[in-house]
């Protein structure tokens, strides 16, 4: 069964058709192609389908798009503005904070959740807002310098 | 003789190499455009599902798919009848030994039995997975149920139901007549080593166990296969490999090389799981029974649970004796590895890595590859490495205590150097090994005290030795229109290869960075080339990208000489210009080249390195842990790793490698591990229950590179990603057993293991 879904997505109004069985994270990948946000798990427990709901970041795999009507979500792909990277983008390139780049988008959004929250986190913040994301590649050290590195750089 | 291009080794400074730069394709990562297979959707594109074994071991007696065909929406099923059969021995080329390709069709699509829980038996494509779901059910499997055998020793005891009827052990004289699950039995030896023990000094002896664990690399298996109208396939996939994954297709499929391409796009981790294929070839039958792309995307479940091969299982037994001056007499080892399902990996490489570091003239090492009815197991980083150097490296920690010698002075007395003989009876190659320990020795990581804390902390040392391979890499540059060079790689980048390559042809070019334009190959636009795999890919695609600028250049040489008029070898290159050699000599840059000769013809580079000289890793890790002795947990305090690279390409991408290979051994070290029940069903199999470290649970870890070029390789690099996974669990044990006093002797080190080991 098809229902109507309208929603904010990345600041824009859309209308999508969805099945009742698809997750906000089917409905922003298959129906929207917004493919940025990647599915590692499928239940909850690897990060890398993390968005942001009305600011809040929410494991898209957890959240029905039947959930999604009125609701303002932000994708990995609304983080830069205007061809311009966010900082917590920049300093993850500078970083090396990426490898294979899958956790990549989860992390970023996870991050943007802590500093629009908390802009001067300290070390064991950072690590503990993005202790739900999983990395394979990196151990961690490079990502969490980057977050620190871009929190440093709003704040000046 | 004239040549362009920097020379490899010599003391020009470097300009672009060895600098700290941003990955060239990092900004499409931070964006969320870097393209998986996953995110690809073709017009018209339908979705298939996998049936998968819910037996550990059964006979398939019949399989009937009438009444998922029927099912609306259903488009093709498919089972190992749609594939011709390939008999054992059907080899295709891979690394050293090949590849057996009934191994790999066991893999996508079991035919008349079944050894694991998880292994596919048939599958549907369907116009969407919800269908393609339903469909699975409707599928009848007649099983017929045989006992099975879940671990080393049940799979060797008298009278074991026997997996593989065609399996006789190889390895013993005389060969055996009776098939039994003892693929194979390898023996590396010299010297006496029972008479050398019997007079040792001091002995010591650690018995251990391993449990299974997962590469965990974040992105499930996907593939996506297009059949067009003449019958051509082509197979996006998450693959390390291309053109190992070609062979393999074709081979499942009885397909021409020439009807088939292989595009690898990004890879969200492969770790070695990601070599063999899961689901291509099925992928591409399916797309051309129903003549509609198809899309595989494996679930995490299928990837834990059977779909996808984890690392392998093993029992370890390592004795050790020293004479009265510290120095090893002996070292007897008996490696017992469990393959799962098929037969695995020769146990040899992990024999040699485990003993490689340590002059010592008496050796015995014998290897057993054992399988039993659990998954496939497939090469996971350094594969064995982690294991083996548990057990030794442990081992060789005991010996110090009962010499009552500092481990770090024991490991120097006993280092092998340049020149020792290695296992295998060949001499080493350069190695850094002394200057590490000299390293860790004058290092805040060995040298400063313990911190007292609430609960006993310990520190551990612990050394890695990797081999690694060298096999195939080919590569082309391509001159654009505007001088700039573009180059197609064969190996896939899993580790930043496009990244540091670029960095090679740019210095070899000499320009910058982001003048150099790179993109791996599809496996019929590029030269053959091996999988990323074995640490081989830095090393050999630099001694083909190498090879492949002075090829481009040497051709764009001749156009200048004809544009400059003044013989060829009359001209310096340097900085993008070829430049008339006498006093105020003409110059043209290689924009005003091209833009004078593009209707020339295409100026192409190229370059192939087929048997380089191997690049040996070699690393000491420090580790400082607390063990909390009210519930067992473990916390890794500080964690330094020292490494020789040869040369370090980037040093950040060099340090990314050995902190995330670090990493995936704490997870092994502390939590992760495989919980199979007596049905042989995986009970952890998922991300919560299957516990790869998180942010909180691993400290930053500090990189202390060496370089000690490797003669004969561009640049002298060596292998990098390996072996920073193979000290971590014998560097916790260690620490643990100097904090506690208790020695573990499985792992993972879980909290209820370690509180176990404590109770006594």
């Amino acid at each position: 069964m098809k229902t109507l879904i309208d929603c904010t997505v990345n600041g824009e109004e859309r209308s999508v058709l969805a099945d009742t069985r698809d997750t906000l994270l089917d409905l922003l990948r298959d129906r929207l192609g917004l493919t940025g946000t990647k599915e590692g798990c499928g239940n909850g427990n690897c990060g890398t389908c993390t968005v942001l709901m009305d600011g809040a970041p929410v494991n898209a795999c957890l959240v029905l798009a039947l959930e999604a009507p009125g609701r303002d979500i932000a994708t990995i792909e609304g983080l830069a503005q205007g061809g311009e990277l966010d900082p917590l983008q920049q300093a993850l390139v500078e970083h090396n904070g990426t490898q294979c780049g899958f956790c990549t988008p989860g992390i970023l959004i996870s991050a943007k959740a802590l500093l629009d929250e908390n802009p001067r986190p300290t070390e064991a913040q950072i690590r503990h807002a993005i202790a739900g994301n999983l990395c394979r590649c990196t151990g961690y050290g490079k990502i969490v310098e980057a977050i620190a590195a871009a929190a440093a750089a709003r704040g000046r | 003789m004239a040549t362009d291009g920097a020379q490899a080794g010599a003391a020009a400074p470097l300009k672009v190499l060895g600098r700290r730069l941003a990955r060239v394709d990092a900004r499409e990562r931070v964006t969320g455009e870097a393209r998986y297979p996953a995110d690809l959707a073709l017009p018209g594109m339908v979705h298939a599902r996998m049936l998968r074994s819910p037996h550990a071991h059964a006979r398939i007696r019949r399989i009937d798919t009438t009444r998922a065909e029927a099912l609306k929406g259903v488009l093709a099923v498919v089972t190992a009848a749609d594939f011709p059969e390939l008999p054992v021995g059907t080899m295709i080329p891979m690394g050293e030994t090949g590849y057996d390709m009934w191994m790999v069709a066991e893999l996508n699509m079991a035919r008349r039995k079944v050894c694991w829980v998880g292994q596919p038996v048939a599958a549907v494509a369907a116009v969407d997975v919800h269908v393609a779901e339903a469909a699975l059910a409707l599928i009848e499997v007649d099983y017929d149920l045989l006992p099975a055998v879940l671990d080393i020793e049940a799979a060797l005891a008298d009278g074991a139901p026997v997996l593989h009827e065609h399996v006789l052990t190889k390895g013993v004289e005389p060969r055996p007549k009776t098939p039994s699950n003892l693929c194979s039995r390898t023996v590396i030896g010299r010297g006496d080593t029972q008479a050398a023990l019997g007079q040792a000094r001091a002995k010591a002896r650690a018995s251990v166990r391993i449990d299974t664990a997962h590469q965990g690399y974040l992105e499930p298996q996907v593939v996506v296969a297009e059949v067009d109208a003449n019958g051509f396939a082509t197979v996006w996939a998450s693959t390390q490999g291309q053109f190992t994954a070609e062979l393999m297709i074709a081979s499942m499929l009885g397909l021409p090389a020439s009807k088939l391409k292989v595009v690898p796009l990004e890879v969200g981790g492969g770790f070695g799981g990601k070599i063999a294929i899961h689901g291509e070839a099925v992928a591409v039958r399916l797309a051309q029974r129903c003549r509609r792309p198809v899309k595989i995307v494996l679930s995490r479940d299928e990837v834990l649970q059977g779909g996808s091969g984890p690392a392998a299982a093993a029992m370890i037994d390592i004795e050790v004796g020293a004479g009265e001056d510290g120095r090893l007499v002996a070292i007897d080892g008996t490696y017992r590895m469990d393959a799962g399902g098929l037969p695995g990996l020769s146990p040899s490489l992990v024999m040699q890595a485990s003993a490689a570091l340590y002059q010592c003239p008496n050796l015995n090492l014998v290897g057993y590859d054992v399988v039993t009815n659990k998954p496939r197991t497939e090469a996971y980083r350094g594969p064995g490495g982690i294991q083996a150097a548990f057990a030794m490296e442990q081992a060789m920690d005991m010996l110090c205590e009962r010499l009552g010698m500092d481990p770090l002075e024991f490991r120097k007395r006993n280092a092998s150097v340049t020149g020792s003989t290695m296992p295998i009876g060949t001499p080493f190659p350069s190695i850094g090994l002394t200057t590490i320990l000299d390293r860790v020795a004058e290092h805040s990581c060995w040298r400063d005290p313990l911190v007292k804390g609430n609960f006993p902390r310990g520190r551990g040392l612990a050394l890695g030795y990797w081999r690694g391979t060298s096999m195939t890499s080919a590569g082309h540059i391509t001159i654009a229109g505007d001088g700039r060079p573009m180059v197609t790689m064969g190996p896939v980048d899993i580790s930043g290869t496009r990244t540091t390559m670029a960095q090679v042809v740019a210095e070899e070019f000499g320009l910058a960075l982001e003048d150099v334009h790179i993109h791996t190959g599809d496996s019929k636009s590029v030269g053959y080339s091996d999988g990323a795999a074995g640490s081989r890919v830095a090393r050999t695609a630099t001694a083909a990208l190498v090879e492949a600028s002075r090829d481009a250049l040497s051709q764009l040489r001749k156009r200048a000489a004809e544009k400059l008029q003044c013989a060829a070898d009359q001209l310096d290159y340097a900085g993008g210009a070829f430049r008339a050699r006498q006093a105020g000599g003409a110059a043209i840059s290689l924009k005003e080249l091209m833009a004078a000769t593009l209707t020339d013809g295409a100026v192409i580079g190229r370059g192939v390195s087929t048997k380089l000289p191997l690049g040996v890793e070699i690393g000491a890790h420090v580790c400082d842990v607390e063990v909390d002795t009210e519930t067992g947990l473990v916390t890794v305090l500080r964690y330094t790793a020292f490494q020789d690279v040869g040369l370090a390409l980037n040093p950040a991408a060099v340090e990314g490698q050995i902190e995330g290979s670090v990493v995936q051994g704490l997870g092994w070290a502390l939590s992760e591990g495989f919980d199979y029940g007596p049905d042989g069903r995986l009970r952890n199999a998922s991300l919560l229950d299957y516990r790869m470290p998180t942010a909180l649970d691993v400290p930053k870890i500090e990189c202390v590179i060496v370089e000690t070029p490797v003669p004969n390789v561009p640049y002298g690099v060596r292998g990098v990603g390996e072996v920073p996974i193979v000290p971590p669990g014998a560097a916790v044990a260690n620490a643990i057993a100097r904090a506690t006093g208790v020695r573990m002797t499985r792992m993972p080190m879980t909290p209820e293991r370690v509180l176990a080991a404590l109770q006594g």
